[in-house]
């Protein structure tokens, strides 16, 4: 809270304006804070996401499957990487993400934060496995091996759905939802900064893995505009993916928790009038 | 609160713990005996050659450390708990992440340093080359204390939970990948004849940060589970 709303009362109604603007930096933060917010606003927002969705997702697979030229060393299995880098890419953002959400709870105590995290860390973990296996099927052909102990970015991926799968399990074994919360934050934190070494130590090892190559701007050339091309609208499309699913659970959240609230109840209701056969259990 | 004070707290808290270890000393023994039978078996498990037990001697010797470290953790805190003086500590004017360290060196003292001092014994039943045995003792001794203070977070974030099973090694574990890493980096380097002190440097880096680190987090763990 800024400091000086407790005071205002015994302002002039001139000078509460002046502090409602100043406060109004802040006002966004809170608002954005405030699950009811939260929830109108991705009920607007979210056609628009799933429509760019499918349309980002449907352009890089048709793309990457049918339309790219198979690569002159790997062939067709290099259309597997288009998925696999987007993927991959999307899933080293999950530990910051928790980090920052779990700052947001510890520091301003938002509820919105928490159930972001909550939701981000099955997420990610799902994403870390997609990681795994897009990356093992697509060293089945070009490595000639399902699993490479040597190579580093496959080990600190282990590492990190180990991680994930420490989160979870921390949240699931505390049975109050604030300790969770504020317990999962701190790991969080401490994860995100242990992912990072983690990283860094499993990179000793002797490496099997490509060196992300330069990208060339030449037409036909192995990595060239067709390749990274596809590969980011792939990246986007695959955001896109994580930020929908990550609404929509967080939605789901949303009404869990708050099933006390007038707006939540009102919100039920009405469902109920407009579908009375399915939500009769509700 | 002065200087003087914390100084003060932080050698009685060392002290208090290490008595009461003294007292419990099974809770000291049981993780020392896994430690020991679960090297024990590895040779057993994989073949008395001692040209395979060389190779693998230093990894397997590592690992068992880190078992038996989630094994004795495990007490770090739960006493503590059951008996409300952690809350004391808690509520008291002393700063908790002093309190928590001397608690860190306090365990390592008693569940660390014995596992580090019989460690060269095992080694030896591993047939670990000759050159390899200060570094092992070195980087265990940079080593354990990290890891120890890894578990402590954790052990501190599970302290209330009545079940808390595995969820200890799951946190603990994969956050100890790196110290493993290079504790076992540093022996095989030596035994190839190079000069494990790059490593040793890492660890040791690793052990500032730990030490900088680890007790304020764990601080803030103990004060989110004890609300």
């Amino acid at each position: 809270m800024p400091a000086g709303r407790g005071r205002t009362g015994a302002r002039s109604i001139h000078e509460l304006d002046k502090v409602e603007k100043v406060s109004g930096r802040w006002q966004w933060f809170h608002r954005l804070g405030s699950p009811k917010w939260f929830y109108e606003k991705t009920t607007r927002w979210l056609p628009w996401l799933v429509g760019a969705m499918a349309l980002f997702l449907a352009v890089g697979i048709v793309w990457a499957l049918l339309f790219l030229p198979p690569d002159y060393q790997q062939g067709h299995t290099s259309r597997i990487l288009v998925v696999h880098v987007a993927v991959a890419g999307t899933s080293l953002s999950f530990f910051p993400l928790m980090a920052a959400a779990g700052t947001v709870t510890l520091v301003w105590r938002i509820k919105l934060a928490d159930m972001v995290a909550k939701n981000a860390a099955p997420l990610g973990a799902w994403f870390t496995f997609l990681t795994l296996a897009t990356g093992s099927i697509w060293g089945s052909v070009s490595w000639g091996t399902w699993w490479e102990w040597t190579d580093s970015r496959l080990v600190s991926m282990l590492f990190q759905l180990f991680l994930l799968l420490g989160v979870i399990s921390l949240r699931a074994a505390i049975e109050n939802a604030e300790t969770a919360a504020r317990a999962c934050a701190l790991l969080s934190i401490v994860g995100c900064i242990n992912v990072v070494i983690i990283k860094y130590s499993v990179d000793w090892w002797n490496t099997l893995h490509q060196r992300s190559s330069p990208i060339s701007m030449e037409v036909g050339s192995p990595n060239g505009p067709e390749f990274w091309v596809a590969t980011a609208v792939m990246i986007v499309a695959v955001y896109l993916f994580l930020a929908v699913s990550l609404i929509m659970t967080t939605r789901n959240e949303i009404l869990q928790r708050e099933d006390k609230a007038q707006w939540v109840r009102e919100l039920v209701a009405q469902a109920r009038q407009q579908r009375p056969a399915e939500v009769k259990h509700g | 609160m002065n200087r003087a004070g914390a100084g003060a707290a932080f050698l009685a808290t060392l002290k208090r713990d290490l008595l009461i270890s003294v007292k419990r000393r099974n809770d000291i023994l049981n993780p020392f005996m896994f430690f020991i039978i679960v090297v024990s078996l590895f040779p057993i498990g994989i073949g008395p050659e001692s040209a395979m037990l060389r190779q693998i001697a230093a990894g397997v010797i590592w690992i068992a450390v880190l078992l038996a470290s989630m094994l004795s953790m495990d007490s770090l805190y739960r006493s503590d708990y059951e008996d409300g003086s952690l809350e004391q500590l808690l509520l008291g004017s002393q700063p908790l992440y002093l309190l928590v360290f001397a608690k860190n060196i306090a365990h390592w003292l008693v569940s660390g340093l014995p596992v580090i001092l019989v460690s060269p014994l095992l080694a030896y039943m591993l047939a670990l080359p000759a050159e390899g045995y200060l570094t092992l003792v070195l980087s265990l001794l940079l080593g354990t204390p990290v890891v120890g203070m890894i578990g402590s977070i954790a052990v501190a974030l599970t302290v209330g939970l009545g079940s808390r099973g595995l969820i200890l090694a799951v946190i603990t574990v994969p956050m100890s990948v790196p110290v493993l890493i290079f504790g076992t980096l540093a022996v095989q380097n030596s035994l190839a004849g190079g000069s494990p002190l790059g490593y040793l440097a890492l660890l040791g880096a690793m052990l500032a940060a730990a030490v900088g680190l680890a007790p304020v987090a764990t601080a803030a763990a103990l004060r989110i589970s004890l609300n």
